[in-house]
């Protein structure tokens, strides 16, 4: 790409769009040179802010007559770089594809476009008795385009599911600019399944324009309960014993005593500040089974060592404890002025073990570790706190990082549960994959994307790329 | 044609067949249960049929993890004894369960009644083994419930047919079985007054794990009706509902589907005893198969319809204005529609097929395949409509992953 590549979209964007929707001056664009993950960062060539699936496909024609790489972004809060434009190009942003075309609750169905924030559907929705499920604790700010890209997850997903799961059809526009529709409100589209591909694919596969999403409907009655531990081990061994005795909570979380001082001085709950480990439980369902599950639930939390199980007393109080959990990260200021999340998985039952790991780990590498996670799913997120101005703790924190992840690999499991690969992740993929499984996904994005002019740089590594260990861990926190 | 069958025992086994395959162009038929070997077109370039009934090992099954890995080949049936020794179980209901493989419920995106409930088989994929049209193994996903690490091949093999690779293991999410279950039936006045009882359901505060729609004399549901009293007014077109959970949960929520049944307009509205709800269910479950009898009806043309749910009633009408004597099973909640003509001759494929009912399937947004058929001379462009747009990004991916057009050449839409 050369510069007089650029300069000459340039102008062509300006036709397309105006003005007003071309930024391309240095200082309009540093914002949009990371996300939410800060450590890596690449500054577009030019941002450019679409309203019409038109617009897009134009837009990516463009680019590719000009050979300039593009990239798509919604609202930045990808915390593995997945929104950066990796050698610059151009970022298609969009947020201002922000309508909710349809809502139709006889077939169960929404259509939004990509920009729409996911708690702005479920305010939509509020007094249908439906809602979307997914339901990442950034919702207040990510885009369903964004969630749809990562196939994000969140708390509820334990038992309904991740964003895949809800994704009944997608336009999409080609990294050549066509537009495509896929599936729909109609279920069962013919042949491979190019929806669910799509969806956690990371914008390499296409551009999403518009996303038909299934609704569900909102369960008769929830009960919210916190059960207080004094050890970890036990904590998580009462995990095991929920799902073992065939329960499904709708959410099953945990924070461990580190998490729980910031939040508690960030939030006043009332949380024991002595408790090693606190279970956030809910279960939702038919009035008419709830107190016996919820009552299962606090005798099975209680059998495995619980010193006390405090039930939410009303909708107010169940509000206040997912506060808690939801903004937990932005607590973290309070103990560190950086830190780095990482987004393991593992298999339930090795929760104990990798617990214990991450412990033990964080003292052979004096690294204080923290934990706030996705219990009954085995998705972690051990944040390591550290000063971003010691750079021998910056090496620590790295080879932290990579035990933990290698040991989550280790036991089965998986280095990125709903995060993404993004570039944070990259020299992860061939721990986890064959040559020969690259290689596949190589020839599958290649199918998609054959210039490779889409989102380039992400999910896949490059020959010799080694990502991580190259940058900077972490964040500042806010001062 | 296919006089050639190999049946290797494992992963590596099946790399080989398909390498020498791939080295000699040689075409490769990847057979499982063969349950649905009517499903899509049938082979006509000859070839090897690679049987994975060999292929069949439960690898590890950890319950407390509620996750099982397997081989591709194991069958359905021992599936389910494995999980349910557990208290565990996959909710994915297909005909003729004995015979049918795991792998091939995946490569056909085959899915039951509790859909409604459950979901579908591409839900409860989370890792996958498979061999491309070089011979080359790989996966995707993992071990564990949640994973975006990589290209979600768990997602894109369901439905692939066998044209994108010849699976070899796959894990799986499982959930706990539920305590009881319980079937509701309904009887209709006509399909309006379906429809209107349909979007009822939907407000329920449960969802059922199952809404069925039922019609046609073929499904002879007089003999299971224990309500006498109550006069009915049309046999032939019947919701039945089926509901999961605890006890106390299965006994609430079965009430309130008899009254949203009942005060929906529906007749002789009864909670089935648990022996025909058995019966029954055995009998939704095999439709797409044999028809809605103990045996098969020996249909000319089974098709299968997708349209969004609120038009399966004005579907159903046109199903029946053209064959009045077709059994219908409608998975109604989800929009799917599996009809088994009575009569259905070759110019009916042009007339009827090609000229009414899937061009009405395709305005809503639907599809129209044919699933099984005893007429001669079916095309891709007959079974499955013609290409678009979607179709044509998977004949790319199709491409890449099998570049001599080697794995079941011809069965889906690309040549």
């Amino acid at each position: 790409m050369t510069t007089a590549h650029v300069l000459n979209i340039s102008d062509e964007l300006r036709r397309l769009l105006g003005s007003d929707r071309v930024l391309d001056a240095h200082s309009d664009l540093a914002v949009y040179e990371c996300d939410a993950f800060v450590i890596e960062k690449h500054c577009p060539s030019m941002a450019v802010f679409p309203q019409s699936t038109g617009e897009v496909s134009a837009i990516v024609k463009l680019c590719n007559e000009a050979g300039v790489p593009f990239v798509p972004r919604g609202a930045g809060t990808s915390l593995a770089g997945g929104g950066l434009p990796v050698g610059g190009g151009v970022m298609v942003v969009l947020t201002r594809m922000r309508e909710i075309l349809a809502v139709n609750l006889r077939d169960r169905y929404a259509v939004v476009e990509p920009g729409v924030v996911n708690a702005a559907l479920n305010r939509r929705l509020a007094d249908t008795g439906f809602h979307y499920a997914p339901d990442p604790s950034s919702q207040g700010a990510c885009t369903i385009g964004g969630n749809v890209a990562t196939n994000a997850g969140g708390p509820h997903t334990l038992k309904y599911g991740v964003t895949v799961n809800h994704v009944l059809g997608l336009e999409i526009v080609t990294a050549d600019g066509d537009v495509v529709q896929i599936g729909g409100p109609a279920e069962d589209s013919l042949g491979p399944g190019l929806v669910g591909t799509i969806v956690g694919g990371e914008g390499t596969l296409g551009i999403v324009t518009k996303i038909c999403v299934r609704l569900t409907r909102n369960p008769q009655g929830v009960r919210t309960m916190l059960g207080v531990f004094d050890s970890v081990d036990d904590a998580t061994q009462a995990i095991s014993g929920i799902i073992g005795a065939g329960i499904i909570p709708a959410a099953l979380e945990m924070m461990d005593q580190g998490i729980l001082v910031a939040v508690e001085a960030a939030f006043h709950f009332g949380f024991p500040l002595d408790a090693e480990a606190i279970l956030l439980i809910e279960v939702d369902g038919l009035e008419v089974g709830l107190d016996a599950q919820r009552d299962r639930v606090a005798e099975i939390c209680r059998q495995n060592g619980a010193r006390e199980v405090r039930f939410a007393a009303d909708a107010k109080e169940r509000l206040q404890l997912w506060k808690c959990r939801k903004q937990a990260f932005g607590a973290i200021g309070r103990l560190s002025p950086s830190y780095c999340t990482q987004d393991g998985v593992v298999p339930r039952t090795k929760l104990p073990h990798i617990l214990q790991r991450i412990r033990a780990i964080g003292a052979k590498y004096d690294i204080k570790i923290v934990n706030v996670f996705h219990a009954g799913d085995g998705n972690l997120h051990p944040i390591l706190l550290f000063d971003e101005r010691n750079a021998g703790e910056i090496q620590r924190v790295l080879a932290a990082s990579g035990e933990i992840l290698d040991e989550c690999l280790e036991c089965g499991g998986s280095v990125t549960g709903e995060h993404g690969i993004g570039l944070e992740k990259l020299s992860f993929m061939n721990r986890m994959f064959t040559a020969d499984d690259l290689d596949v996904m190589a020839r599958l994005r290649d199918a998609l994307n054959p210039g490779g002019l889409l989102s380039p740089g992400k999910l896949l590594p490059t020959a010799g790329a080694c990502g991580m260990e190259q940058v900077h861990p972490g964040r500042r926190a806010p001062l | 044609m296919n006089a050639d069958i190999l049946s290797p025992d494992d992963q590596t086994g099946v790399a080989e067949a398909v390498r020498d395959a791939y080295e000699a162009s040689r075409a490769v038929y990847p057979l499982g249960g063969g349950t649905a070997q009517d499903y899509g077109v049938a082979p006509t370039r000859p070839g090897l049929t690679l049987e994975l009934s060999g292929v069949a090992k439960i690898v590890d099954y950890t319950p407390r993890d509620m996750t099982i890995l397997v081989e591709a080949g194991v069958r359905m049936v021992d599936l389910a004894a494995t999980l349910s020794a557990e208290g565990q179980h996959l909710p994915i209901d297909v005909p003729r369960a004995s015979e049918a493989t795991l792998g091939g419920v995946v490569a056909t995106n085959w899915s039951g009644p509790r859909r409604y409930g459950h979901g579908t088989i591409r839900d409860y994929v989370i890792g996958i083994h498979a061999v491309d049209g070089r011979g080359v193994p790989f996966k995707g996903g993992g071990r564990v419930v949640k994973n975006v690490a990589g290209y979600d091949f768990c997602k894109l093999m369901c439905g692939s047919l066998g044209t994108l690779g010849v699976i070899t293991r796959l894990a799986l999410k499982v959930t706990p079985q539920p305590e009881q279950s319980a079937a509701i039936i309904g009887m209709c006045g006509d399909l309006a007054a379906a429809e209107l009882i349909l979007s009822r359901l939907i407000h329920l505060p449960a969802p059922p794990v199952a809404i069925d729609l039922l019609v046609g004399s073929a499904w002879d549901l007089g003999s299971i009706i224990r309500n006498p009293q109550s006069e009915i007014r049309n046999p032939s077109v019947a919701l039945v509902v089926r509901v999961e959970g605890t006890e106390p949960e299965v006994a609430w929520l079965a009430e309130q589907v008899q009254y949203e049944l009942w005060s929906g307009g529906g007749s002789a509205v009864s909670r089935l005893e648990p022996r025909d709800a058995e019966a029954l269910w055995t009998r939704q479950i095999e439709f797409a198969d044999r028809g809605a009898g103990e045996a098969a009806d020996n249909s000319p043309l089974v098709v299968k319809i997708a349209v969004p749910s609120s038009a399966v009633a004005q579907m159903i009408a046109e199903l029946v204005a053209f064959d009045p004597d077709c059994a219908i099973a409608a998975q109604a909640g989800n929009g799917i529609i599996f009809a088994r003509f009575s009569q259905f001759g070759h110019a009916d494929l042009t007339n009827v097929l090609v000229g009414k009912l899937r061009p009405a399937a395709v305005q809503l947004g639907g599809s129209l395949v044919i699933v099984s058929s005893r007429l001669e001379g079916l095309t891709p462009h007959l079974i499955w409509g013609g290409r678009t747009e979607a179709t044509v990004l998977a004949e790319r991916i199709k491409q890449q992953f099998d570049p001599r057009n080697i794995l079941n050449p011809g069965r889906f839409v690309y040549d």
